[in-house]
């Protein structure tokens, strides 16, 4: 008699949504099989391959540097992309796929980012050149460089901002990803827009004194970043502010 | 034609990575008003972002410390030293990288506009790594003499695209964001405009022009190990292809010496250039038998057919010995977390393999396409290989050939040639729109035509498109992949020929309006089955052996006959019609010599 076993099979449930059709969002699980290599993308991939070709969902680049795929995962918010299939099932050998809350559902796990991409654009994330002489280029210390590689790094995959408890209640509130932005262009030192920028995030009830440091923003970001503490560093700054712009004053003078 | 659903631009752009992106951002300096960017994807989600290891640019910043020989430890060059790298030098190791099939006058323009865009995204606020006194920081990479790749960490792509992106918003540069490009529009040699598909509600539109750019990207998802995004689907090669447009060097395709095992995801070559080793299951570094000098920082044709050789000779590793090992142990914990923090992470999540602690199981992996749709030095589509042009209609970066990588790529040459060439699309664009440029009528209904086409795969009882992608991919990287010969050259063009006419009864599951993907992937799948056969075709005529396209039945370069570019034409239904274009070689400085490295 021979003895073949089956590959184990994981049940990938997923919430469901097409505004146009459901009157209300709902869950259909999936048998997918379990392979070591196979990542939750891969499973949702083969998914829509095989079984439902309507289940939607954004990817492209699969390795956690896009910002495509952020969805949310047993109840935490993270990229699909690089998330092993057999490391995300519970007991019962499943695995639970939502959009992304907070944010409008525009089909299954693919969300209106509208308000994300509005706040982002608020706080002008493009560098506002200074006086600041450039020898060809300018030059930086290793410190100022790893200040700025604490915002850098993110991928605007909206994680943080659909796990912030403020962004939940008032969508005006900047959110996370958009002040961790402006402290990127605020601790440049070849920025020339500190005190439009320090206003900016100042600005009444939207930003930095909205956040109330619940830090949901910290464990949902895939790349290990800080939004809650670069606030807090802002907010520091916004109160002390002739001191930090007349360093900044200095240290562009010195080039 | 109806009116309903058109739009006009002065400028229309496809594509949002560096090149179009670049292109955009210039158009608008230069006094155009109505510049628009279209995206299959988020501006920010293209695939220049993943880029990782450098940029390169003969900036000089570092060297070698003196008397530790080429690959001794490097230190920044205090102001005032002669410079240790040049332009020159950059323009020599591009062009024998190349194999000599790149066209010199467009090497020579990428390495000097190098150091001027490097500073150029630098004052932008684009954030580098830096040496001890403060400049851009350099690595090594293959090929080059010099450590001449300018990074941050290793997701440099990343910010340089963050950076271009913010510049164009700053100029208001209008995006239309999850759009798809279905079609373009050319009527007597006069680029007109583009169809494309709103992907929010799944509506199709006329988009008329003065002038369109494509900056669609590569075409590395016809193969099925690849570095490349889902997106990375040929698009704008197929439809210029379609559209009478030709299409130069398609056969040369690039394969990445260092793709993670099974998975393609790309391990920067930052790898190497810091030191890392390759090692087979004897536990040697196999590249001294293959390339003595270089070693592990030969280009990365060479280390790909070195690797296939050593796993074609049952030396790989892994179970199935389909793998090569890529050892970073003595790099050391910090330098690692310092310098290749995201490709640790990659090898941690998918492998669960820890650099730091163990070598890491790789393979070559179809990354970059050096084939594409032919231009001038100023991004101006050419219609043939005489030089006349396509009216209107502009092209650069990975869709784009040039050509200034030739037969092989360099690394770290990319992001920098989608960044100058788009640059220089820009102003290109910008004296054709301020130059009087016109919009010209357009016949009959594209849109509707178009649409007749979603309705033909949402009325279509064949197989899905994905099981023939499926084979498609297969047969592209058994058949086609790092060594080719004759036999598995005719049997690829049987069965793309097979798959061609198994996509036009092929189907898709969803038929919904709204943010069809499904759909999406079909029409993407027409165009993989439709430029794999001119790979394809590009290989079987091209009877040598020359940078990344290897014919074991061809083994010598043979500068007599095959110096030249390879020009296929759409021809009906009998195949490309291929033709051939002169290659731009400066006889007095940089004839073609012996490649050794």
């Amino acid at each position: 008699m021979t003895n073949q076993t089956q590959p184990p099979k994981a049940i990938v449930r997923v919430e469901r949504f097409n505004p146009d059709v459901d009157e209300k969002p709902y869950f259909e699980d999936f048998a997918v099989e379990v392979t070591e290599e196979k990542t939750l993308l891969n499973a949702l991939q083969e998914i829509k391959n095989e079984q439902d070709g309507s289940l939607t969902f954004r990817k492209s680049c699969r390795h956690a540097i896009c910002g495509s795929c952020a969805m949310n995962i047993n109840g935490l918010n993270t990229l699909v992309c690089n998330k092993p299939l057999n490391k995300s099932l519970d007991k019962h050998g499943r695995v639970t796929i939502k959009a992304l809350s907070a944010l409008p559902v525009i089909k299954d796990l693919v969300v209106d980012r509208t308000d994300f991409w509005r706040q982002y654009m608020a706080v002008k994330p493009w560098l506002i050149p200074s006086e600041m002489q450039a020898d060809k280029e300018h030059r930086m210390s290793q410190e100022e460089v790893e200040a700025l590689h604490e915002a850098e790094t993110c991928i605007m995959c909206g994680s943080c901002y659909s796990a912030c408890p403020i962004i939940a209640l008032n969508k005006n509130y900047m959110g996370p990803h958009a002040l961790l932005k402006a402290y990127q262009r605020v601790m440049d030192p070849r920025d020339g827009g500190m005190a439009e920028r320090l206003d900016i995030v100042e600005n009444g009830r939207e930003g930095i004194y909205t956040c109330r440091t619940a830090t949901d923003c910290i464990p949902a970001c895939p790349k290990g970043l800080n939004p809650a503490r670069a606030i807090s560093t802002l907010r520091n700054m916004a109160l002390r502010r002739m001191e930090f712009e007349h360093a900044r004053e200095k240290r562009q003078e010195a080039g | 034609m109806t009116t309903e659903n058109i739009i006009q631009h002065d400028v229309l752009i496809v594509g949002a990575g560096l090149a179009g992106t670049w292109a955009a951002v210039i158009a608008k300096q230069e006094g155009v008003q109505d510049v628009a960017v279209l995206s299959k994807i988020h501006p920010l989600r293209s695939h220049s972002g993943a880029a990782q290891g450098g940029i390169a640019a003969s900036l000089a910043n570092v060297r070698p410390v003196a008397g530790t020989g080429p690959r001794g430890p490097l230190e920044h060059v205090p102001d005032g030293d002669e410079p240790s790298d040049s332009w020159q030098s950059h323009m020599f190791d591009t062009i024998k990288g190349s194999d000599w099939l790149g066209d010199q006058n467009a090497i020579e323009i990428l390495v000097k506009d190098a150091v001027d865009i490097l500073y150029e995204y630098e004052n932008m606020g684009c954030v580098f790594s830096r040496t001890a006194d403060g400049r851009i920081a350099q690595r090594r990479f293959g090929g080059h003499q010099s450590p001449r790749a300018c990074y941050a960490a290793d997701r440099t792509g990343h910010v340089l695209l963050h950076t271009i992106h913010e510049q164009a918003l700053m100029r208001g540069v209008k995006f239309y964001s999850e759009w798809y490009m279905m079609d373009l529009i050319i009527e007597d040699n006069i680029c007109r405009g583009v169809v494309a598909m709103n992907v929010l509600d799944g509506s199709i539109h006329t988009m008329r022009a003065k002038a369109v750019m494509f900056a669609t990207g590569g075409y590395g998802r016809a193969f099925k190990i690849t570095s490349n995004a889902f997106a990375n689907t040929g698009d704008g090669v197929a439809i210029a292809y379609r559209r009478g447009v030709p299409l130069m060097d398609m056969e040369f395709v690039q394969f990445h010496p260092t793709g993670l095992y099974r998975h393609g995801i790309l391990m920067s070559e930052a790898c190497r250039g810091e030191g890392g080793y390759l090692l087979n299951s004897n536990g040697d570094r196999f590249m001294e038998n293959y390339a003595a000098d270089k070693m592990e920082l030969a280009p990365r044709d060479l280390v790909s057919r070195s690797e296939q050789t050593e796993i074609n000779e049952g030396r790989g590793v892994m179970a199935d010995k389909q793998g090569i090992f890529l050892d970073l142990r003595h790099l050391g914990k910090e330098k690692i977390m310092k310098r290749l923090p995201e490709v640790r992470q990659i090898a941690v999540d998918f492998l669960g393999m820890d650099p730091i602690i163990e070598p890491v199981a790789i393979q070559p992996t179809a990354h970059y396409s050096m084939g594409g749709i032919p231009t001038d030095i100023n991004g101006r589509v050419l219609a043939d290989a005489d030089g006349n042009l396509v009216q209107g209609f502009f092209a650069a970066g990975e869709c784009a050939c040039v050509s200034v990588h030739g037969a092989n790529r360099l690394g770290s040459n990319s992001l920098l040639e989608a960044s100058v060439f788009g640059r220089r699309a820009g102003y290109a664009i910008a004296e054709f729109i301020n130059g009087g440029a016109q919009l010209h009528p357009v016949s009959g209904d594209p849109a509707q035509e178009n649409r007749a086409r979603v309705h033909k795969l949402f009325t279509n009882e064949g197989e899905l498109a994905e099981k023939v992608l499926e084979e498609l991919r297969e047969t592209m990287t058994e058949k086609c992949g790092i060594y080719r010969h004759e036999g598995t050259l005719s049997e690829a063009k049987e069965a793309i020929r097979q798959y061609q006419e198994r996509m036009k009864t092929a189907r898709v599951m969803d038929k919904s309006s709204r943010f069809n993907t499904d759909l999406l992937a079909a029409l993407e799948a027409d165009h993989l089955v439709t430029f794999s056969e001119v790979i394809v075709a590009g290989a079987l005529a091209r009877q040598e052996s020359r940078g990344a396209h290897s014919r074991t039945d061809f083994k010598p370069r043979d500068d007599e006959q095959w110096l030249k570019h390879t020009m296929a034409h759409i021809n009906g239904a009998s195949g490309p019609n291929l033709s051939y274009k002169s290659v731009f070689v400066d006889y007095d400085r940089y004839p073609p010599q012996k490649r050794a490295y």
